[in-house]
């Protein structure tokens, strides 16, 4: 099922990363200067984290699959705090660049990057949320049993938020300096 | 005779009776997937109703040359909510009632995977088109057409809010139909009764299969499409605007990648309908199951190749245009290859002229007209000529009406007897068959002409040339025909349902698993089914000298 | 194609182009092949109606479920239809939509809801009403001011979008002299239907002189209701939107006037251009055309006369 849900936002998501490289790197006005505001180095650390966090989530996977519930809860809070750390980095890059005046409403590459990097947010929060309730699970004893699929499900989404990102950072970050160079 | 107790609810507690005694607060409340079913379809005929009220608003505007019934303000936020309704609160809530009560049963199942995600499928579409309409009480509805291009549908050119609730009641009715996909592709996957191999199950459960995954991956470009128009409205962001480095041809390239994907969607379903009715009332297996089943895999993978096709107009180029004239024309292919399929169906059978028969071979002409109009529209410079006028109006009414409309009425009179236990009137049924098809054609026939002579379409009033005033009249005319059959349908649902002939299991002699459980079941479908062999189990039940899965038909 | 044409004055199929000729020539084609299509498939159908009926005693039919050569049939016969085609489509699109070479001889900017017309060779500007010379490959380059519109007259073949922030083209060869007349063919808001096109395809020296009579500057007004409306048009601001060539009227927001009624018809096509209709439509915009751009001045009668005067003059 949740794999259906992950099938129909990768077209959501097609959808905006079209729009953004037609209008970034194709449009009549080439968002170069901008481009040149982003800070990869930084984002790159918080690209880290999130990944960790996919790490960190398959690590209170499989204590959940061998039984150690007490491991699942410690790496679920790790995951949720790895996530909001990502979400604080997201926040930050947002801020700097507003302060820049490079906004929503300033420029094609404003509307495109807020757009896709907002959405992608979106989904992570999403995500901490559900991460969250199934601590909340966890901590109720719902998962004494080994038999929910509960945890794998949630897990697939948290991958595919994180498998999304890797294509936006790339796009939206990576490329341009291999354009410039 | 091998019999078992499908998957899932064997653990289930008998539970047989609904709970009859809270009536509304038990339908409200309800996660039985007939129930929703029902609710699903109710919607679909109330929008009906309206969507059809509005048709005959325009057409009453349209009947003289220069008519001043309809502002012109009044008349495009009525023509955006007649394309809008149709589309979205009419065909999909059908498509999902017919599907949700149907197939469990043709799969022999108990109820779908995940029935309280059906229930709020059903009320988030509910509300997402009760905010649509809300739009008419907050100020005037949309009024830049169900397609609100660019850069019209921008807050400068749109400054009041029917656009903002255009964007947001799809974007919620668009959550109700992913849901309720995704219900359907689980629960054909894991609830097939044992026996039941995916090539075997029933041609309208193939449809919806196929059908979900379209709205699964066409959808998310709509929802795209429908956020970033809502950014530049809300919060002045420059998707669309040109004179901000904005491209007005994004929207056309976002809305048309859901947009052609979505009439497939309308229509697959009647496909399968059509496909059921087709076998059981020729006495004869659907001709080549596989064709119709790999055809329709084949439309939808293609369906997302051919978007451009409503842009042809646009200046994209000749290499771009050639590309997509192709690749249209191509999806001609499996579509004309169904319509032989049911020919050969009936060829050698033995034909009952049931009222769904009636409108299965009404169905086969007008979608042989149809197609062949949209062949003509793949073919660019006809393209060229005729777009946006009143030639292409007559065509995607042909398609829509002649073709998924027909659908749904034939899937009403098929199964009103699985769903109350009674026979659908047959005289009213009549009555309503003729008044429609001859309106109907009557309607839109003409409006093939009125294109040829340069009526453009969208347009609120037309001057006086010759000849235009006369077609309108008559299309107008063909309009009130379908209006008063419409009257006559809902007489003889509303008669039916207390006086109607009482129906037993399988009135219709028919072969597939849904007429092997009681008319109107309760909240367990079946306790037994027999084990699933071919493609036709009670073929198999009522002729066991002679069953499929012995000859070389399966 | 004329048996064909049971139409009446103006048509699709009436081509008056070579561009429309080239594309009906496929339009027959394919309605031909349609037609008979179309005829052996509902024959085929009421003939299996009536033979293959459902009578009382009839036995089981044979449950025939698939026959491989008639599935090949099927599959065959639309693939080589549209084979054939696609290759005549794929003609035509290059022979009637070519690259756009040189300087357009006329460039049509769409408005909500009116045309604005520029010849680049004269600097002729006019509205609406588009006079064009036949026998000639005219290039027709095409702006839009707002959103998307669409401009189109049947006889003379393709239809082209209006696309802001697009420069669209046609070639466009008329091969008919005559008055046509067609529509913007892109929903463009409230007054779409009123967004008309005429088209008075002249031959050479008609075409030069209404050239030239739109090359000279605006009359000057020769009485004094005139030149009271005059002075009214500028100081009310009329100038502000409309230009009339030689004075300081330069905008192009609404028609340009300079010449306002040599036209035929005003409002893009919705009212023949008279006096009447003048004082009606400045006396109240809103009424005549609703949600149109003119504001409504809330003029005197006296002041719409004098000003309905002046334009009278501007032939």
């Amino acid at each position: 099922m949740i794999k259906m849900l992950v099938f129909t936002e990768v077209f959501f998501f097609l959808s905006l990363i079209m729009a953004y490289v037609y209008m970034v790197y194709y449009g009549d006005t080439r968002s170069t200067k901008e481009l040149q505001a982003l800070h990869i180095s930084t984002t790159s650390l918080f690209t880290l984290v999130l990944l960790g966090s996919s790490l960190t989530f398959y690590i209170a996977e499989r204590n959940y699959l061998k039984g150690n519930i007490k491991q699942l809860k410690t790496w679920l809070i790790i995951t949720i705090i790895l996530g909001a750390i990502f979400l604080v980095g997201q926040g930050n890059e947002y801020y700097r660049l507003i302060n820049e005046q490079i906004t929503l409403g300033a420029s094609i590459f404003g509307t495109n990057f807020f757009t896709l990097t907002g959405f992608h947010g979106f989904h992570v929060f999403v995500g901490l949320i559900l991460i969250s309730i199934l601590l909340t699970m966890a901590f109720l004893g719902d998962f004494k049993d080994k038999n929910s699929t509960v945890i794998q499900t949630i897990g697939i989404y948290w991958h595919f938020v994180d498998a999304v990102w890797i294509v936006v950072f790339t796009i939206v970050y990576v490329l341009p300096l291999t354009l410039n160079a | 005779m091998d019999e078992t107790i499908p998957a899932p609810f064997q653990n289930m507690l008998p539970a047989k009776v609904l709970n009859r005694d809270q009536k509304l607060l038990q339908w409200i409340s309800s996660v039985d997937h007939k129930q929703i079913g029902i609710m699903y379809l109710l919607l679909s005929l109330l929008f009906l109703v309206i969507g059809g009220g509005e048709a005959l608003l325009m057409r009453t505007q349209l009947a003289i040359p220069n008519n001043h019934f309809l502002s012109p303000e009044a008349y495009n936020q009525i023509f955006t909510m007649h394309g809008t309704t149709m589309v979205f609160l009419v065909a999909m809530p059908a498509i999902f009632g017919f599907g949700n009560y149907m197939v469990p049963l043709m799969i022999g199942a108990n109820d779908m995977a995940f029935p309280r995600l059906n229930a709020f499928s059903f009320w988030i579409t509910f509300f997402g088109g009760g905010l649509l309409y809300f739009s008419f009480l907050a100020g005037g509805g949309p009024d830049a057409g169900w397609f609100n291009y660019a850069p019209l549908n921008e807050y400068n050119y749109s400054s009041r809010q029917g656009i903002d609730y255009f964007a947001i009641g799809l974007l919620l009715s668009g959550i109700g139909s992913v849901g309720g996909s995704i219900n359907f592709i689980v629960t054909i996957l894991n609830f097939r009764a044992k026996g039941m191999r995916l090539n075997q199950v029933p041609l309208f459960v193939w449809m919806i299969f196929v059908n979900s995954f379209l709205i699964l991956a066409a959808f998310p470009c709509l929802n795209a499409a429908l956020a970033m128009i809502e950014m530049d409205r809300q919060f002045h962001a420059h998707f669309f605007n040109s004179a901000s480095g904005g491209s007005a041809l994004l929207w056309q390239h976002l809305f048309w990648l859901f947009g052609h994907p979505e009439v497939y969607i309308a229509m697959l379903p009647s496909f399968g309908i059509f496909s059921e009715v087709f076998q059981t009332f020729s006495r004869k297996p659907i001709f080549s199951y596989a064709i119709i089943a790999s055809s329709s895999v084949a439309i939808a993978l293609l369906s997302f190749g051919v978007w451009v096709h409503h842009m042809f107009a646009v200046g994209l180029g000749n290499t771009v245009n050639s590309f997509f004239a192709a690749s249209s024309m191509l999806i001609a292919i499996p579509t004309g290859i169904k319509v032989f399929s049911w020919v050969a169906t009936m060829y050698g059978g033995s034909i009952r002229f049931s009222i769904p028969m009636m409108f299965a071979i009404a169905f086969l002409i007008q979608f042989t007209f149809g197609g062949l109009t949209g062949v003509a529209f793949a073919i660019v410079p006809i393209d060229w000529q005729l777009t946006d006028t009143y030639f292409v109006v007559a065509h995607f009414h042909y398609m829509f009406v002649g073709g998924a409309v027909f659908g749904l009425f034939a899937g009403l009179f098929y199964w009103f007897p699985k769903m109350t236990g009674r026979m659908l009137d047959e005289k009213l049924g009549k009555w309503f068959f003729w008044l429609f098809t001859i309106g109907f054609n009557t309607t839109f026939l003409i409006q093939h002409v009125l294109g040829l002579v340069g009526m453009p379409r969208r347009v609120f009033t037309y001057p006086d040339l010759p000849g235009y005033g006369t077609m309108n009249f008559i299309s107008t005319i063909g309009a009130f025909m379908m209006g008063i059959a419409a009257i006559v349908l809902v007489i003889a649902i509303m008669k039916s349902r207390k006086n109607g002939v009482v129906a037993g299991k399988d009135p219709w002699d028919a072969v597939t698993l849904e007429w092997y459980c009681d008319p109107s079941p309760d909240r367990k479908n079946f306790d037994k089914i027999p084990l699933v062999k071919s493609r036709r189990p009670l073929w198999d039940l009522k002729h066991p000298e002679n069953p499929d899965w012995k000859s070389k038909i399966n | 194609m004329r048996f064909v044409t049971i139409f009446f004055l103006q048509s699709v199929l009436h081509s008056a182009s070579t561009q429309a000729k080239e594309i009906n020539k496929l339009f027959g084609i394919f309605t031909i092949a349609a037609v008979l299509l179309l005829l052996f498939v509902s024959s085929l159908i009421i003939y299996i109606c009536i033979r293959f009926r459902d009578k009382p005693g009839n036995p089981i039919p044979v449950q025939i479920g698939k026959n491989n050569r008639i599935e090949l049939l099927m599959f065959l016969f639309p693939t080589v239809m549209i084979a054939i085609f696609l290759v005549l489509t794929i003609r035509t699109i290059n022979r009637v939509m070519k690259p756009a070479r040189g300087q357009p001889d006329v460039i049509i900017t769409g408005h909500q809801w009116w045309w604005e017309v520029y010849y680049p060779a004269t600097g002729v500007t006019a509205a609406n009403e588009i006079h064009l010379p036949v026998n000639r490959n005219l290039l027709i380059e095409f702006h839009s001011a707002d959103v998307v519109h669409d401009w189109w007259v049947p006889e003379f073949g393709n239809k082209m979008d209006v696309v802001p922030g697009k420069n669209n083209h046609i070639w466009l060869n008329i091969t008919n002299a005559g008055n046509y007349v067609g529509a913007c063919s892109e929903f463009c808001g409230a007054e779409h239907a009123w967004m008309r096109i005429r088209v008075f395809a002249e031959e050479e020296p008609a075409y030069q002189t209404w050239l030239d009579a739109n090359k000279k500057t605006a009359s000057i007004p020769s009485d004094e209701l005139a030149m009271r409306g005059m002075i009214l048009f500028q100081s009310a601001s009329c100038g502000s939107c409309h230009r009339i060539s030689g004075t300081f009227s330069k905008a192009n927001i609404g028609p340009d006037l300079s010449h306002i009624f040599s036209r035929t018809t005003m409002l893009s096509g919705m009212m023949p251009m008279n006096e009447k209709n003048l004082h009606a439509w400045i006396s109240d915009p809103q009424l005549v055309k609703p949600d149109s751009k003119m504001p409504d001045f809330i003029f005197s009668r006296d002041s719409v006369n004098a000003i309905v005067h002046y334009l009278t003059q501007l032939k």
